[in-house]
């Protein structure tokens, strides 16, 4: 835990550890699988299939309703 | 015109896009989404619930500064839900329809984008009506990205067996979060969420479900996107912390890889580790001498003190394998179907012993896609 809110005060914080990577080197991270929100409606069925039957539930960001399932 | 190779043309399109490998670029082109999900669960060979769910995403970019997106989802929902432990009386079983939607709009700047989304959910006996804003500021390089938001949501509940009438529930979110490219290959995020709640949030088809009126959430989500480099192989990690005000405390792990085969071929495996610790006032299935089932042992009609027997509130651990499978069909449309299998044991909690009595649980889902551009 302590770990992961060191890990993320950190990247709030945008430090970036590395040297900065300039535009012409980011062939490989253009690529769609490489982005962070692809398949929103398959996201949101696994989403809505796990907090069903888990205690947690949420983590990536804001919106969306209750249900009368958990 | 000599073709030009795949991976020089992503390289050609990084240089292009202001917000390169950040996701925050208007979409380049119209997309519609279908999608259909059966779901099926089960305890002992026992059928539990089943699912069947299509689903609808329309995506229209505006001027090139603006998007429009629209879902819409319908589940009919069937089977026998749990009244306490894992009891299943004949007055369990149900059929029910939810349908949901909501639509968004998001305006594009140079280094920034804004968010706004409104949406409805609706079932026989429950309501949810939500909306949001979210947006996002990347640095002068396109290095970093910061993340932001804030969600209500306002629930109704009437229950069939008229327990309660017209309870209410009110949420408000808050988000914060960064991505950060690391390195020609590495992409991370961070994001921190927030959730108050107060309000009606015992389950009115349990017997003995008494929850506390007010249920705050925090999470952390890390995420890790690495490319392994010429053929489109990536690996997608992510890590969650969940920690609520009922005591749960919860650890997600998931991982997938993304493998592009010849011919528009995909394929992802994908695996999910999950554990949690149980609420403060879950109690294991040993009742009262006198009541019997399913009252804890010196229960009182009128002692409102929190208690649950939900077993989604025990402590346990969970595993889900899975396969998604991906065929690009010309240069504008794909089809993937994505086949899940899920297991929830109490003896796989991790750090820590997990509640007495659980009956193991298995899921699986399968869901079909099709997304069409142009």
């Amino acid at each position: 835990m302590r770990l992961g809110l060191l890990l993320a005060a950190g990247l709030l914080a945008g430090c970036a550890p590395l040297k900065p990577v300039q535009p012409w080197e980011k062939g490989e991270l253009a690529r769609p699988q490489m982005t962070f929100d692809t398949d929103r409606l398959g996201s949101a069925y696994a989403e809505h299939t796990y907090s069903s039957k888990e205690g947690a539930a949420g983590g990536a960001g804001v919106g969306g309703g209750g249900c009368g399932c958990n | 015109m000599a073709a030009i190779k795949h991976s020089d043309a992503i390289l050609l399109a990084a240089l292009a896009l202001p917000g390169v490998a950040l996701a925050e670029n208007p979409p380049e082109q119209a997309s519609l989404s279908v999608s259909y999900l059966d779901y099926r669960d089960w305890q002992q060979n026992l059928d539990r619930i089943g699912v069947r769910s299509p689903s609808v995403e329309l995506v229209l970019p505006l001027a090139g500064k603006w998007a429009v997106r629209g879902a819409l989802v319908s589940d009919t929902i069937s089977g026998a839900s749990t009244r306490y432990h894992t009891a299943v009386s004949g007055a369990s079983h149900f059929k029910e329809k939810r349908n949901a939607g909501d639509l968004s709009i998001t305006r594009y700047f140079a280094r920034a984008s804004l968010t706004v989304d409104a949406g409805r959910s609706g079932e026989n006996d429950y309501v949810s009506r939500f909306a949001s804003v979210r947006g996002t500021v990347s640095s002068a390089d396109n290095n970093t990205t910061w993340l932001a938001g804030i969600g209500v949501a306002n629930d109704t509940i009437n229950p069939v067996n008229l327990i309660v009438e017209n309870e209410r529930k009110h949420s408000t979110e808050l988000m914060a979060g960064v991505t950060q490219v690391l390195t020609q290959r590495d992409l991370a995020q961070a994001v921190l969420t927030h959730v108050r709640g107060r309000g009606y949030f015992s389950m009115p088809y349990k017997y003995v479900d008494q929850r506390p009126r007010e249920h705050d959430q925090d999470t952390i989500l890390l995420r890790w996107n690495h490319a392994f480099g010429q053929h489109g192989v990536a690996s997608r990690a992510s890590y969650r912390y969940y920690r609520d005000s009922y005591g749960v405390r919860a650890h997600t792990w998931q991982e997938e890889v993304v493998t592009p085969l010849s011919n528009g071929w995909t394929l992802t495996p994908l695996a999910r580790v999950y554990s949690q610790s149980a609420a403060d006032f879950y109690f294991d299935p040993v009742y009262d001498r006198r009541l019997g089932p399913p009252f804890p042992p010196g229960f009182s009609f009128s002692d409102q003190r929190p208690r649950t027997a939900d077993p989604r509130l025990a402590a346990f651990g969970a595993l889900s394998l899975g396969l998604k499978v991906e065929k690009e069909i010309g240069r504008n449309a794909s089809i993937d179907l994505r086949y899940e299998r899920y297991r929830q044991r109490g003896a796989w909690r991790l750090f820590g012993t997990g509640s007495p009595g659980l009956l193991d649980f298995e899921a699986r889902s399968i869901v079909l896609g099709l997304t069409v551009r142009w």
